[in-house]
């Protein structure tokens, strides 16, 4: 027995000192949960918070705000953490006057633990000083963010980091876009497809994610505040390719959602015909002109209300 | 709680600590620890069904010991009815009601009537077919005079929710593992370093070879109007290795993580792809399944020992209730009936029991002839396959036709990579076939060499792991 123990403990050695050096990257090179964790407990003076997902993330340009703007969003951020996130530092943001929340093909019927983003969670919790109830105590993931993420990923993560010597891609700000390129017609129609079959869940259930976007709704309008629901602009091809009867029903909802709240309004900029082909970096996200044309259209809105 | 997760990783070391170190000395307390283990392991997935197999275990301990108190036939028989009733009754329920009924309403709308009842929301215990086919074993073979009960409920329950084995097989023959649990296991270096190799091999071919299948099956079988014939047959290719390196890596797993506690459980897959009839590929795949069959279904109904039409019927009933032991669908029937079909050239030349030996042992390459013999028989398996797995009939005849088209000889869309290293995997297969799994390499002798062989299997594992995806057999 003693001589089986040594021999594993031997031959696990030099597995738990990459595990360990893994962890440490992980805790100790800032990214941009702890870097937007960082930014927004130091801005208490903010008067109008974005959230949202990549579409968000990438597409609104607090620089192009009227008012003083930061983009709490983050690439595959859902609903849950929007509303872990809003909760958490509602408290501390007096000057808040607006919300901009962004209701996308996905927001709606998206799963909590999708098993492409479900190492996120754990950065939620672990970097974003976030209690996440997903989380069991007894889940070793928990205590480890190197357990979280495949080992492949990782190695790419620590690639990026001594290619780029940073992996924060946000500015100041917390938007997110580097992006100024752009494709032709012929590989934006192939992108939508590819894309459009990614964020196809299969789901028509609103119910839960409704019901926590009403619940911010309700939590804004006892601070005073005015929401924004943002249908973030795509490619027609993209649109015309996902599920027609899904659309409809989010577009229900949203009107829903505004129609009984008083502090709710919603623009619709999805197929929005002032958004070209040379807007996009792909076929959902804007690139950096199509952010600040995004940004100047929302910034009027603000305006007017 | 999967084998290929953290929480397995975990788990195991501290069942195996506790059990070597701490409830070593008495055999009844060791036993005891392994059927708290079990159920822990199990609860993991549902605590709630945590109740039937205490019922199936309670029921097949008392039919056990009142069995063999009586040579009345009449009570024996009604004893035995009993088991399979329980037993058979509980597995129908949570995984047949619902298939029933609604062939039943389909039936019954042909004939321009409608049958009023509604199907229910029923979920189906995980392993909910393994554990129950092992514990009717037990009975069968008491009834037959077989194997003798035991009287001691702690093994015996031990034996039905042992947890390596408890949520997908092998399924156990009493008379194989429950001896075990009633002797004492001693701690024995060579068979637990082999338990970790099947461990390591196992997790390899779970989480890179199936895993990186799953992906690509996945979106053709989705996606697969949109394919050329040439990619739907490799979709159909993928699946082959997919369902292969899932399921046979589960097994690896559970077989390596019983043999670090002493037990030796039954082999379930010998390198099955290289079977050069199908009669050959049901000796090695799946074995501990096909070897039930045969014992329990197939021999009582006479096996190959009557006339040629009775011999056919009989293949047919094994190969069809072997499609229904997979799933509550006509995708898993007709995938057996497919395999009863492309048996019977077998039946008729009476080569069904051909090719018990090793292929073309001791040459390092096959012939030609046991290339066209492997090759043809892959075929006819990966061909069903696509039914195992469609959603439905008309979705897998959808698939086969677009497969059959003047598209199949067109250059497929596929990862090149994936097609690459599942040709050299299956050329390690070849090489290692007169051995009872892939890592054992004992013949190496350098040291150094075969560490660098797991390392390099632990690297790969760790680098080139799929997404995680359930384990494909749970869901039976």
């Amino acid at each position: 027995m003693k001589k089986l123990l040594s021999h594993i403990s031997l031959f696990l050695i030099p597995i738990l000192v990459i595990w360990i050096l893994a962890e440490v990257f992980y805790r100790t090179v800032p990214n941009n949960y702890t870097y937007k964790h960082k930014q927004i407990s130091n801005n208490t003076d903010i008067e109008v918070l974005i959230l949202g997902d990549s579409h968000t993330f990438y597409g609104i340009n607090p620089e192009f705000l009227s008012l003083k703007a930061y983009n709490l969003s983050n690439v595959s951020q859902t609903i849950y953490f929007d509303k872990l996130l809003f909760e958490k530092h509602i408290k501390q943001l007096s000057k808040l006057k607006y919300l901009i929340l962004a209701v996308d093909y996905t927001t709606l019927s998206q799963a909590d633990n999708t098993q492409e983003d479900i190492w996120r969670k754990y950065f939620y919790e672990s970097q974003m000083d976030l209690d996440v109830p997903l989380i069991k105590w007894y889940n070793p993931k928990k205590y480890s963010l190197a357990l979280t993420r495949k080992f492949d990923k990782t190695w790419q993560t620590c690639e990026e980091y001594h290619n780029k010597g940073t992996l924060i891609g946000c500015d100041a700000n917390g938007w997110g876009n580097t992006y100024l390129s752009t494709v032709d017609s012929v590989e934006m129609n192939r992108l939508a497809h590819v894309v459009a079959k990614k964020h196809e869940d299969g789901s028509l259930d609103f119910s839960l994610n409704t019901e926590r976007i009403q619940q911010m709704i309700d939590l804004c309008q006892s601070k005073n505040i005015q929401v924004l629901l943002v249908n973030m602009p795509s490619v027609p091809e993209y649109v015309s390719v996902l599920n027609a009867e899904k659309w409809q029903k989010i577009d229900a909802v949203c009107q829903l959602l505004e129609t009984n709240n008083s502090n709710v309004t919603r623009i619709d900029l999805l197929e929005d015909k002032r958004f070209v082909l040379k807007d996009f970096q792909d076929a959902d996200h804007l690139n950096a002109d199509g952010a600040k044309k995004c940004s100047l259209v929302i910034d009027q809105y603000l305006n007017k209300l | 709680m999967l084998f290929n997760t953290i929480d397995f990783a975990i788990f195991m070391p501290i069942i195996f600590l506790l059990y070597w170190f701490v409830f070593y000395k008495n055999i009844k307390t060791q036993n005891v620890f392994l059927v708290i283990a079990s159920y822990f392991f199990y609860a993991c997935w549902d605590w709630r069904f945590l109740g039937l197999i205490f019922l199936s275990s309670l029921v097949d301990y008392v039919v056990g010991l009142y069995l063999v108190k009586t040579d009345n036939k009449t009570k024996r028989k009604s004893l035995l009815l009993t088991s399979l009733i329980v037993n058979l009754g509980v597995l129908g329920f949570f995984k047949y009601y619902n298939f029933f009924l609604e062939s039943f309403q389909e039936v019954f709308s042909l004939f321009g009537r409608s049958l009023e009842s509604s199907t229910l929301h029923i979920l189906l215990p995980v392993g909910i077919s393994f554990y129950t086919f092992q514990t009717l074993s037990y009975t069968i073979d008491i009834y037959r005079k077989r194997l003798e009960p035991t009287s001691n409920v702690v093994s015996f329950f031990a034996f039905v929710s042992f947890f390596p084995q408890l949520v997908a097989g092998p399924i156990e023959r009493a008379s194989n593992l429950l001896p075990q649990f009633e002797r004492k296991r001693h701690f024995n270096y060579a068979k637990s370093i082999d338990g970790l190799r099947l461990i390591l091999l196992g997790l390899f071919k779970k989480m890179v070879i199936a895993d990186n299948c799953a992906l690509a099956v996945n979106e053709i079988f989705t996606y697969y109007p949109e394919y050329s014939g040439s990619t739907l047959f490799f979709g159909a290719f993928f699946f082959a290795f997919q369902i292969y390196g899932d399921f046979s890596g589960y097994s690896d797993i559970a077989i390596g993580s019983a043999r670090l506690l002493g037990f030796d459980l039954m082999q379930n897959f010998n390198s099955p792809y290289l079977s050069r009839n199908l009669g050959e590929f049901w000796r090695r795949w799946h074995i501990s399944l096909s070897t039930w069959f045969r014992d329990y279904v197939y021999i009582p109904l006479g096996g190959s020992q009557v006339s040629k039409t009775k011999w056919i019927r009989n293949i047919f009933i094994v190969f069809l209730l072997s499609g229904l032991w997979h799933g509550a669908n006509w995708t898993f029937i007709i995938w057996g009936f497919i395999h009863a079909l492309f048996f019977l050239p077998l039946i008729f030349k009476s080569s069904n029991a051909k090719f018990k030996d090793v292929a073309d042992n001791n040459k390092l390459l096959p012939s030609i002839k046991t290339v066209f013999q492997i090759g043809s028989t892959f075929l006819v398996v990966l061909l069903a396959w696509v039914f195992f797995r469609a959603e439905n009939i008309t979705h897998a005849f959808l698939y086969l036709n677009g497969m059959f088209d003047m598209s199949l000889f067109s250059f497929p869309t596929v990862s090149r990579g994936l097609v690459l290293f599942l040709v050299v995997y299956m050329l390690f297969e070849w090489l290692q076939r007169d051995k009872k799994h892939l890592l054992e390499i004992d013949f190496i002798r350098s040291k150094p060499l075969r560490i660098a062989i797991y390392y390099c299997l632990v690297f790969i594992i760790f680098y080139f792991a799929g997404d995680t995806q359930p384990f494909i057999y749970f869901q039976f």
